[in-house]
């Protein structure tokens, strides 16, 4: 009996041996990593999007990164304070880290990045309450600000703050076009860029001199452009492509779920926060009459677009803020599917039905590109409202420029769109409300809504030091605007990482691949 | 047809006809293009339905409820969808044929006719057509204009031309150098008289056989311009239909198949009347007979 314990025990002890063994981190080997968007510049200090970030954040380093948790962590600082007034952020910086060209990093470049970033990034709202950044002696950074902005610490993350060299990107050149945009790139990140081939390829190198020790354990990283999402899952499935983040094809997420060698997880997209949305041209009737976008909401069945259209990969947006973020609220107005309710609204706004049994007629636009997330839902419109008596004619755009202009130029009834959110409201979901923001342009306040209490509260909010006092604001914001529905959210949007087994430790935390891949590792098989 | 070089003791196009109808393939071809035209102009009046409704689960196989040919990848159903679809396939297949033929008739008439720097120039402008990939070109044309119905239309009008123009220039060529084209102009016929009442009816057999094939290829074209994505997603189309679940393919084959096999059957039709009406209109095939 004793022996028998004693064997059992023993083959435990194997077994327990044999699985820390089988996750012990190794180093060496090359990530081939997919993206659907080709990269215009590695420069995500004065750009946006994917394309950029991804590689961006791999070459660059940020002051901090965030966990999966949304807990900030030490990354080129070391420490940080904020003072008891809010109004200065104190960074304390790591004396060892250097550039890819060896000179070292200091609180020079942090200042030059961050009043770059606040001057030409694309997301103004971002660093826009940023006075000036003092920097007493080399290891330490000062942010002074005009007003307490809780959105900072999100801002200093890896996407969206890549600490610059001053002396290679301070030259003069303007910093939009400048050449080191897209080659002889540096930065301090943990890889650096050796190839780049517009709309192929890109080769990033481990940096040996990389600030924090033994990482990142891959020697390589490439980057390849893969438009068609059948390619790219072609190339998972033959093992050649190791990872494919941003993938939110329903069809070909489903079939990598049977593959043995491939896993797929939602995991990493929680400040990315895509949410896509029914836009009403809320200054054209009758859109202007709340009954009726109520209407269009009591007649969109969205479990049946999550259900039968992304086979469940995709979940219902309840509001204008993803529930992956701290600042969620469920406490709404909700909407679910009430043809009777809708006809009754739609009856009293006086839209009656004509002898053919047509109140209304309406034309609904789609942002191109997005197959699952925007055109197929834009199909699916014509069918649902024709139940109360709304024809829909699809108007499909030539191109992302064409509908771009309709939007800009407010020539729409009703259309798809969809926007990410990028780490706090501040930065992603302001845009779309506040009516100071109606603007021109593509990616603005284009259901071009008005409401004082809406912006005084988004106002409030984005300067509310107290974490449970701002998300009491939001609250409220979120409650008004599902009330006054000048859009309406259909799912939160689909956003999946296809990975090989062989990948180990997928990067998860809140900004998924647009964060450092420090602990990404590949085995043998 | 009033003019003709040889003595006859039949009218040519009676005689004609009666040449079609003794070929089977040529009658089973007019058949099945009846019976394709019945279903999609009759069939909408008698079945009452929106093909764009939803009528049960995406992707419901064949015999499902509510779906006796199974439903897309949006839950709307295939039978209704191919019975509805037929109109904007053949409209687009007859409109744009007629199209082409009307361009291709007129340049090639005017380039046959008056030869010289107008052909030589005339014939330039058709090579500029005829060296364009025509897909990518119809392409780029409703990519330019928005996929409608009628951009669709337009686009395929526009690059499928060149073809009867060439054809109907070599035509020209030939015919106004015989007596008959000579006689009219020994009485001093007009250059219009001479052009469409005497020289374009002697040159028409040919020019109906190109037509006919013309509107399979128009319609073979809006199915491919559909495949691409790039067909006017308000109008129930064959094409359409085959676009919108072509990724679907492999997983729900009649969601694709039946509408392929609706656009199969109609080109098939159209093709074997388009031979026939060739055998027929042929004079030395006539003979041999």
């Amino acid at each position: 009996m004793r022996r028998a314990i004693a064997a059992f025990i023993t083959t435990l002890a194997l077994a327990a041996a044999a699985t820390a063994s089988a996750q012990e981190p190794r180093r060496g080997g090359t990530l081939v990593m997919g993206q659907s968007t080709g990269t215009t510049s590695f420069n995500n200090a004065v750009g946006s999007g994917t394309g950029i970030m991804v590689p961006g954040a791999q070459i660059f380093a940020s002051p901090v990164m965030h966990d999966d948790k949304w807990n900030p962590k030490p990354y080129l600082a070391e420490s940080w304070e904020l003072s008891p007034d809010s109004l200065s952020m104190t960074l304390h910086l790591r004396k060892d880290a250097v550039f890819h060209d060896g000179k070292p990093v200091t609180s020079e470049d942090v200042a030059f990045s961050i009043l770059t970033i606040r001057d030409n990034h694309p997301f103004n709202t971002m660093l826009a309450p940023v006075e000036r950044v003092d920097t007493p002696d080399a290891a330490t950074a000062i942010i002074r600000l005009k007003h307490p902005h809780p959105a900072l610490l999100y801002a200093m993350g890896p996407p969206l703050m890549p600490i610059l060299p001053k002396h290679i990107y301070g030259d003069g050149r303007p910093i939009k076009t400048h050449p080191n945009n897209t080659r002889d790139v540096v930065g301090s990140g943990p890889f650096k860029l050796v190839e780049f081939k517009p709309g192929d390829q890109i080769v990033l190198e481990r940096f040996d001199r990389f600030f924090i020790k033994d990482r990142p354990y891959l020697d390589r990283i490439i980057l390849k452009t893969y438009p068609d999402s059948q390619t790219s899952i072609l190339e998972l499935e033959a093992g050649r492509l190791l990872l494919q983040p941003f993938f939110n094809r329903v069809l070909e997420l489903d079939r990598a779920k049977t593959n043995p060698q491939l896993v797929i997880t939602n995991e990493g997209y929680a400040a990315v926060g895509g949410i896509n949305w029914l836009l009403f041209n809320n200054k054209r009737k009758p859109f202007d009459d709340v009954r009726v976008r109520q209407a269009f909401a009591y007649a969109i069945d969205r479990d049946f677009i999550v259900k039968a259209l992304h086979k469940g990969l995709s979940k219902v947006a309840t509001g204008p803020i993803h529930s992956g973020f701290p600042q969620y609220s469920a406490d709404v107005t909700r909407y679910s599917l009430n043809l009777k309710k809708a006809e009754e609204l739609l009856d009293a706004a006086g839209l009656k039905k004509g002898p053919d049994g047509i109140r209304l007629k309406v034309t609904c636009d789609y942002y191109p590109g997005d197959e699952d997330g925007q055109k197929r839902l834009a199909e699916y419109m014509k069918p649902a409202l024709k139940k109360i008596g709304i024809e829909v004619e699809v108007r499909a755009p030539a191109d992302f420029a064409a509908w771009a202009k309709r939007m800009a130029t407010k020539d729409f009834d009703i259309s798809m769109d969809a926007a990410f959110a990028w780490g706090d409201p501040v930065i992603g979901v302001n845009r779309t409300y506040l009516s100071t923001n109606i603007r021109p342009l593509v990616f603005t306040n284009n259901a071009q809504y008005e409401n004082p209490k809406v912006d005084e509260l988004l106002g409030a909010a984005g300067r509310e030091p107290d974490a449970a006092k701002r998300k009491a604001l939001y609250g409220e914001f979120q409650k008004i605007v599902t009330a006054d529905l000048p859009l309406f959210w259909l799912t939160e949007l689909p956003y999946h990482t296809i990975y090989n087994k062989r990948v180990h430790n997928p990067p998860t935390t809140i900004w998924g691949t647009a964060s450092p891949m420090l602990d990404v590792w590949l085995s043998e098989k | 047809m009033s003019v003709a070089g040889i003595p006859r003791t039949e009218h040519p196009s009676l005689e004609a006809m009666r040449m079609f109808a003794r070929s089977p393939v040529a009658v089973g071809g007019l058949v099945l293009l009846i019976a394709i035209l019945l279903v999609s102009l009759v069939g909408p009046l008698v079945y009452v339905a929106d093909p764009f409704d939803i009528v049960a689960a995406p992707l419901s196989p064949p015999f499902s409820d509510g779906a006796l040919l199974g439903s897309d990848q949006q839950g709307r159903d295939v039978l209704t969808g191919l019975i509805y679809g037929g109109r904007a396939t053949l409209t687009v297949g007859a409109a744009a044929a007629l199209i082409s033929v009307v361009i291709g008739i007129t340049i090639g008439a005017v380039a046959g006719y008056f030869g010289g720097t107008v052909d030589e120039a005339l014939m330039r402008f058709t090579e500029f057509f005829q060296v364009l990939p025509s897909l990518l070109f119809a392409m780029v044309l409703v990519t330019l204009f928005s996929p409608t119905l009628t951009t669709v239309v337009l686009a395929i009008g526009v690059v499928s031309w060149p073809g009867t123009a060439r054809l109907t220039r070599a035509e020209f060529l030939k015919i106004k150098q015989y007596d008959f084209v000579a006689a009219e102009l020994a009485i001093g016929a007009r250059r219009g008289r001479i052009m469409w009442k005497v020289i374009l009816p002697n040159a028409l057999p040919p020019l109906v056989v190109s037509a006919t094939l013309a509107v399979g290829a128009a319609i073979l074209f809006e199915a491919s311009l559909s495949f691409l994505g790039l067909g006017d997603p308000n109008r129930m189309s064959w094409g359409l239909m085959i676009g919108s679940s072509r990724s679907y393919m492999l997983s729900s084959w009649w969601a694709v198949t039946f509408p392929g096999l609706m656009i199969f059957l109609t080109v098939l039709a159209v093709s074997l009347i388009g031979d026939g009406l060739n055998d027929a209109l042929n004079p030395k095939l006539r003979e041999r007979r």
